[in-house]
């Protein structure tokens, strides 16, 4: 058992606060135009996928306590050394590695973009993408313990955004749900597929799981947490299909945002650009975890300090940020990075479970 | 693979080295090993202090405890030994009083009346007892025997009067010390409409009193350090034995004994030294002058500091959230209470925030605005040839200088200031054209908004804070905003007082302890201290019924 990780109890965190962890992984960048991804699919009944890969979701995640369960004080990189060896796994490992750092990248690059499109045109990219990653390496060096705060005030601060639906809510004609359940069931599951990009976030547990204090307590702040963000989307969804008409929606990238442009207080009009500055609050703790999950994975194979790794990484995401220079090439990331998040995402922990499984009954 | 294994060899006789030290330190037990290492550096740090105000030659002396200076028994040797050691001050005072007494003192160190009633007549009466018995005859509160001549010289420079007998290696320490301080009065920077009228003031021993007549327990732990290599200033750490932790007294009784400083002439300065990051603008101990704010500190499980000279006291640890809690909250009814701590606190992001969205929304999003609102905007702002972030910039730095020159000008002419500052910004810049009247508002808010954080410390840092973050705005609109309010987000997340969190109770969440934070629940509901004081006892009282008639 050599792969066990010892934590510190002061840098342990208490169960429900995976809660936060797993939500606001969740909620990122993909909550601003998913709606046209999915509707692309499954059209009207686009609020299917959206069920339906939350009950996926929350199966999955059942699949990956078990496997954590098995190998007590492991995390992914651990388990996956333990189970197909140091080599193989190491390679895993590696994959997984650069799956967080394009997660961290992609979530990074479309904000910068919308940014770019909704407020400032002309604020150049490295220089957005310079202050966040400022940002990030600050708290970043603060530990788990304050990235862990960072996604908990996000949640509480960010939370009331949702109930600013109800402004579109006012304009919103539920016939546009109708018919149910018209579209072929091979649809509803090519939309939920499509909605991989924005529902993933939840496969941090895996690195998370050794730094929880009370481990016994963590499947109901976990579910707990996917509920939410389902029900989030599923609200989301709900109103941008009854607001937006079919043709509509199928040509707004950013449905969400543009849900949020009528919103009107008697002293604050367009909301939306007050909001998508806000969003940085939500996107800061996706950012900060996945670069966590990037660490853990790469102090596992080769001695880097914490400080020297975020300052590296830092500098080449910058650079890489460079060669970003059109929406298409955005979405073509997306879509990729899509594709393959959903097998590492979604089918791997099956597999890993299943593996661990016979491992267990083989050598025992 | 023959290298790992050699490696994780390693890495375990590593490990076990690493455990047997442990299990060395652990052996000692370490609350008595922390202790002596305290009075180790304490003794050390005084002799040391002693060493700088006598003479450079003793130096080497003061390494070895067991090489103390004498008393000398002959009347003339001892005579020039003290003035050698005192560099004879003109102040310093030798009288003869019979053949064989000697007394000493330093002049308006000393309460002469009791040096003429209650210990020259004694002497005079019983020439022949020797100073032990002396001691017994003298009619004062504290006199005591030594033979250590730096002990002796360090009393005399505080104030005791040394009295020696020819043939007696030893001197009596009678302690009669003047106490000049001025009269108790009400707390200039922290008033309050309801709650006690009374402040600390620049004794120690006053200040201590106080706290006493508040908390009337044998439980009231007082321990005295001295700090300052040269100002040989004490310092008081005042707890409830019974709830404060053991650890966190270690830890801040740790950290004032390891200072090395020349001086110590405010307990602010103390304050600075020993929290958790120096480099933060934020203070993270608290400074109160209140002693029913300190005995509450205290009845809650922290820590408080009192330091000789100084009319603040120390209070930690203490959250970000309680820097905007008052004492008064405490008196008024709870919805009262909640409503006032709701309003300060959004005042706080009223005064931080406002003038930044100003600026903003002026320079870069002008379409946030509603119309209807836009017209008197342009309006007002049609005639004013600066952009919006130099207006701001202008017209909070004239409210600053307005602030800073009212607190360095007497009171007599510090309210000149307020009319010359009133007509000037109200009337003239606007008809200058400067600045427009709408900003004139929002500026005079958040100023406004910043004074009525109950810690002067917490209030100046909210204006401070306010500036970068107008730069910021002004180039970046709310990105820029946004950027600075993430930033101060996560520095307060990792920010700590005396090792606990900063954003206490919100983050690590103890929900419990939010009834009594943002707002406050009415007192059978907060009954318990909060976690982050990590007292003892968690309880303050046992929950009463709310409503006493139903159940």
């Amino acid at each position: 058992m050599k792969n066990v990780i010892h934590v510190k109890p002061q840098q342990m965190i208490n169960a429900f606060l995976v809660f936060f962890v797993v939500h606001t992984t969740q909620i990122g960048v993909g909550i601003h135009g998913f709606q046209r991804i999915i509707y692309q699919e499954s059209k009207q009944d686009a609020w299917f996928s959206v069920l339906v890969i939350g009950i996926v979701s929350h199966v999955i995640v059942i699949v990956m306590i078990k496997t954590l369960e098995m190998y007590d004080s492991h995390d992914l990189y651990g388990i996956n050394r333990e189970v197909f060896g140091t080599w193989i796994g190491n390679f895993i490992n590696v994959i997984y590695f650069f799956y967080c750092s394009v997660a961290f990248f992609s979530v990074l690059i479309n904000y910068i973009e919308v940014i770019q499109t909704w407020i400032f045109p002309l604020l150049s990219t490295w220089f957005i993408s310079a202050t966040l990653l400022l940002l990030v390496i600050y708290t970043f060096l603060g530990g788990l313990r304050v990235i862990v705060g960072v996604s908990f005030f996000s949640f509480m601060l960010a939370f009331w955004l949702i109930f600013v639906l109800v402004f579109p809510l006012q304009y919103s004609d539920p016939q546009s749900l109708f018919p149910i359940l018209e579209s072929k069931f091979i649809d509803i599951l090519k939309g939920a597929k499509a909605m991989t990009f924005t529902i993933i976030g939840f496969e941090i547990l895996y690195i998370i799981f050794p730094f929880v204090k009370d481990k016994k307590n963590i499947r109901k702040p976990v579910h707990y947490g996917l509920l939410v963000t389902t029900l989030m989307y599923l609200a989301v969804i709900l109103v941008s299909l009854t607001y937006f008409s079919g043709e509509q929606l199928s040509k707004t990238i950013w449905a969400t945002l543009s849900l949020f442009s009528i919103v009107q207080f008697p002293f604050l009009e367009r909301f939306e650009f007050l909001a998508v500055c806000f969003w940085m609050l939500i996107i800061l703790p996706n950012l900060c975890l996945y670069v966590w999950a990037a660490h853990r994975g790469l102090t596992g194979m080769i001695n880097i300090s914490a400080k020297k790794f975020i300052w590296l990484f830092s500098c080449i995401v910058l650079l890489l940020t460079f060669f970003i220079k059109s929406r298409i090439q955005i979405n073509s990331i997306n879509n990729i990075f899509g594709q393959v998040a959903f097998y590492i995402v979604f089918i791997y922990p099956l597999f890993l479970y299943v593996l661990a499984l016979v491992k267990k009954k083989l050598t025992s | 693979m023959g290298t790992p294994k050699f490696m994780s060899k390693m890495r375990i006789e590593k490990n076990a080295k690493t455990y047997s030290r442990k299990k060395e330190k652990m052996g000692r037990s370490p609350m008595s090993n922390k202790f002596f290492k305290n009075m180790f550096k304490k003794k050390e740090s005084k002799q040391q202090a002693q060493s700088d105000s006598s003479s450079l030659k003793n130096k080497s002396i003061n390494n070895h405890s067991h090489d103390k200076k004498l008393i000398s028994p002959d009347k003339a040797k001892f005579i020039s030994l003290i003035e050698k050691e005192s560099n004879n001050p003109s102040d310093l005072k030798t009288k003869f009083i019979t053949e064989d007494y000697t007394l000493f003192y330093i002049e308006n160190l000393v309460d002469s009346r009791v040096l003429n009633k209650h210990i020259l007549p004694v002497v005079l009466k019983n020439p022949n007892s020797s100073p032990s018995e002396l001691k017994f005859q003298l009619q004062i509160p504290e006199a005591n025997m030594t033979e250590n001549l730096e002990l002796a010289i360090l009393e005399l420079f505080s104030g005791a009067a040394l009295i020696h007998k020819n043939g007696y290696p030893t001197v009596l320490l009678a302690k009669i010390n003047t106490r000049e301080s001025r009269s108790l009065s009400a707390p200039e920077n922290e008033s309050q409409v309801i709650g006690s009228q009374v402040g600390f003031n620049e004794s120690l021993s006053t200040n201590e009193s106080l706290v006493r007549r508040y908390i009337r327990t044998p439980d009231l732990y007082i321990k005295k350090l001295t700090v300052g290599k040269i100002s040989n200033t004490t310092v008081s750490i005042l707890y409830l034995k019974s709830i404060a932790s053991e650890e966190m007294v270690q830890t801040l009784q740790q950290r004032i004994t390891d200072l090395k400083i020349d001086a110590l002439l405010d307990s602010s300065f103390l304050a600075e030294m020993i929290d958790d990051n120096s480099l933060s603008p934020f203070p993270q101990m608290l400074l109160t002058e209140r002693p029913d704010r300190f005995c509450d500190g205290l009845l809650n499980g922290k820590l408080g500091i009192l330091v000789d000279g100084s009319s603040m006291a120390v209070i930690c640890p203490h959250s970000f959230i309680e820097f905007f809690q008052s004492r008064e909250d405490q008196n008024l009814r709870w919805p009262i209470a909640s409503f006032l701590r709701l309003l300060r606190f959004s005042a706080v992001f009223l005064s931080i925030f406002l003038t930044p969205l100003y600026v903003a929304a002026l320079t870069f999003h002008y379409e946030v605005i509603p119309q209807s609102l836009l017209v008197p905007l342009s309006e007002s702002r049609a005639l004013v040839p600066f952009p919006p972030i130099i207006e701001a910039l202008l017209l909070e730095l004239i409210i600053e200088l307005l602030r800073e020159a009212g607190a360095r000008l007497p009171t007599k002419v510090g309210q000149t200031i307020g009319i010359v500052g009133g007509i000037v910004i109200g009337t003239a810049a606007v008809q200058a054209g400067i600045t427009s009247n709408i900003l004139i508002i929002i500026v005079a808010l958040s100023a406004l908004a910043s004074f009525t954080t109950p810690s002067y410390m917490m209030g100046n840092v909210i204006r401070a804070i306010r500036f970068p973050i107008i730069i910021l705005a002004g180039f970046w609109g709310f990105y820029g905003i946004m950027l600075g309010f993430c930033f101060l987000l996560i520095h307060l997340i990792k920010q700590s007082s005396l090792g606990t969190p900063y954003t206490a109770p919100f983050y690590p969440p103890r929900w419990v302890d939010w009834r009594d934070s943002i707002i406050r629940l009415p007192l059978p509901l907060t009954n318990l201290r909060p976690t982050s004081s990590r007292a003892k006892k968690r309880k303050k009282y046992e929950e009463e019924p709310i409503d006493p008639e139903k159940s």
